[in-house]
């Protein structure tokens, strides 16, 4: 087995109630390192609620994530941040009053100045880490075309914009793997592209993901495996073109 | 100048300087951090009473007011008594209530806490002496300086101006850090400080003590300048004028906190002072309170971003920027265009 193919993050039995409903009900799958495993599904099939459980925001009821062969079932959400899964929001999730360049740097771990004390002690101490730290998220910027933006307050931002922003942010933390929530929603179809190629760039450049996507289109050209979901249960997983020959998929999709 | 005016100048300062104290550590708290601590004012009246009973010596039957743990510290262990009090009392207050609670929640919290201290500081009679409040606090030092009065007060407005100094420093160094860039995101999206790598519980954690210990200092000046206190000086409404400082000053941002102090507290409560009393004795009073709550609807309705908005980050500029003119310095508050 190659070392590109080892799985990653592997989601066993994981349950979640809300009241009564049963929103992530026994979900496993096995993402793949340097790959982007797609989540698809009809709306309500647990995706968001699924990544909201690897994240951390959601505690589950039951069953096991386990990241890098630890498990990180539960963790607080700076926790498992910290681990190296990083995620990005359904809704825009910048920092208003920040500008871009601001936004990616708060994403840095361990800054110098980030305690009470280092950051009393003054810029004698931590400037050169903060210089560095300039340095990095401009390189960032320049990748992704958003040098000319970086003093902009990221409130004022487009809603593409914010998508690419919380991206950039995300890389920011150096992450081993980012999860995407719908990360095309409300991108206009130019930029839509733009953030397809920095997402395939990225996965080359061995970045393992997972991608909650409604646009089977982009699914199909950026993902595999595809995991599809439907009423909180995993019911295919494979390549797409295997999925999409499914019956139950099939079901899913149309009865949803 | 005359005493009286001289008395009146150095008394102004000095309120000056302690409010400066106080909403810098509430603009820290609110302003940069985003939480909402409408206990601020009780946390101000924990450092007065510390310091007031630590300063009053031990309490004795035959005294006419009756308080716990009294004690004769010399100046200025009773200031940092407070400033420690206040910041251990955050603690506890902080960990149950910012630990899971929404901050719309805390803020509740926060209003209710206040009302419940000013009521355990009025019932509770043995503790600081009930609605009667304490007296005769001794000016710190003014025995052994052996200075008239009004050579004293000018005395303390170097002491209380130096604190001043010294806080402004101190929040500066937190709000210019790349700590006050982390605070500043915190506030404003938490969820997304966390799922990058942010304990938020630990950092409104730390602000609220600093904050704290902040808020117990500036009780305890105060109280050692005025020399009384009673559960009347600190009610809830007293933390909206801090508040008030800080919409008409600017969130965040230390400058416009330090003009709000003057502007609010400072000149808006002293100049309506001067005004003829009309309708009925207290009136003039009562529309202060009027005038601060509107002041806080016209700031928030029409400059949200206050008279001084908050200032981003300055970086090094990119080599070879300055031909890029999208590069260049931008104007401020552009949240309120």
């Amino acid at each position: 087995m190659s070392a590109e193919s080892l799985p990653i993050l592997s989601v066993r039995d994981v349950h979640r109630d809300f009241g009564g409903l049963r929103a992530v009900d026994g979900a496993s799958f096995d993402t793949r390192s340097g790959r982007i495993t797609g989540l698809i599904g009809p709306n309500g099939a647990g995706k968001s609620t699924l990544i909201g459980i690897i994240g951390g925001q959601i505690k589950p009821n039951g069953g096991t994530i386990t990241f890098e062969g630890e498990e990180v079932t539960g963790l607080a959400p700076h926790t498992i941040a910290r681990r190296g899964i990083i995620r990005t929001f359904q809704m825009s999730a910048e920092f208003a009053r920040l500008t871009v360049l601001e936004n990616l740097l708060v994403a840095a771990p361990s800054q110098r100045g980030e305690s009470l004390v280092g950051a009393e002690l003054g810029r004698l101490y931590w400037g050169s880490n903060e210089d560095a730290l300039v340095d990095e998220a401009r390189r960032v910027l320049d990748r992704f075309g958003m040098a000319p933006k970086e003093n902009e307050l990221a409130g004022n931002l487009s809603g593409g914009q914010k998508r690419l922003l919380e991206i950039m942010r995300g890389l920011m933390c150096r992450p081993k793997m980012l999860l995407l929530d719908e990360p095309f929603a409300g991108v206009n179809p130019t930029l839509a592209q733009e953030i397809e190629t920095y997402l395939i760039s990225l996965r080359d450049d061995g970045l393992s993901m997972i991608m909650v996507e409604h646009e089977l289109a982009v699914v199909e050209r950026l993902c595999d495996p595809v995991v599809v979901m439907a009423h909180g249960k995993v019911i295919a997983e494979g390549s797409m073109s295997d999925v999409t020959t499914l019956r139950e998929v099939l079901d899913a999709y149309l009865v949803g | 100048m005359s005493n009286a005016m001289q008395f009146y100048i150095s008394t102004l300062l000095i309120y000056l300087f302690i409010d400066i104290i106080g909403v810098l550590g509430l603009n820290l708290q609110f302003g940069v951090a985003g939480i909402i601590n409408f206990a601020y004012i009780a946390f101000v009246g924990v450092g007065a009473y510390t310091a007031a009973v630590l300063s009053l010596g031990p309490d004795h039957p035959d005294n006419f007011q009756h308080y716990l743990f009294g004690a004769n510290l010399p100046f200025p262990l009773p200031i940092l008594a407070a400033g420690a009090a206040s910041g251990i009392l955050s603690l506890l207050v902080g960990l149950i209530s910012l630990r899971r609670l929404r901050s719309d929640y805390q803020a509740m919290v926060m209003l209710v806490l206040s009302l419940i201290a000013t009521l355990v500081a009025t019932n509770a009679t043995g503790l600081v002496n009930g609605p009667a409040g304490l007296a005769t606090i001794p000016w710190p030092l003014y025995d052994q300086l052996g200075l008239s009065p009004v050579e004293y007060q000018w005395v303390y407005v170097g002491w209380a101006g130096l604190l001043a100094v010294f806080t402004f420093l101190f929040v500066q160094g937190i709000t210019n850090s790349p700590l006050g860039r982390t605070l500043r995101a915190m506030r404003d999206n938490d969820r997304a400080a966390a799922a990058l790598g942010k304990s938020i519980t630990g950092l409104r954690l730390m602000i609220f003590v600093v904050g704290g210990v902040i808020a117990g200092i500036c009780g305890a000046v105060f109280v050692e300048f005025i020399q009384a206190w009673s559960p009347g000086s600190w009610l809830y409404p007293e933390t909206f004028v801090f508040f008030a400082a800080i919409l008409v000053g600017g969130t965040a941002n230390n400058w416009g906190a330090m003009v709000g102090a003057l502007l609010v507290p400072v000149g808006f409560l002293e100049a309506t002072r001067f005004l003829p009393q009309i309708f009925y004795q207290g009136f003039i009073e009562a529309m202060q309170w009027v005038c601060v709550g509107l002041l806080i609807l016209l700031f928030l309705w029409f400059r949200p971003s206050g008279l001084f908005p908050e200032r981003p980050g300055r970086f090094r500029p990119r080599a070879g920027a300055l031909s890029r003119p999208s590069d260049a310095p931008r104007a401020q508050g552009a949240l309120s265009k």
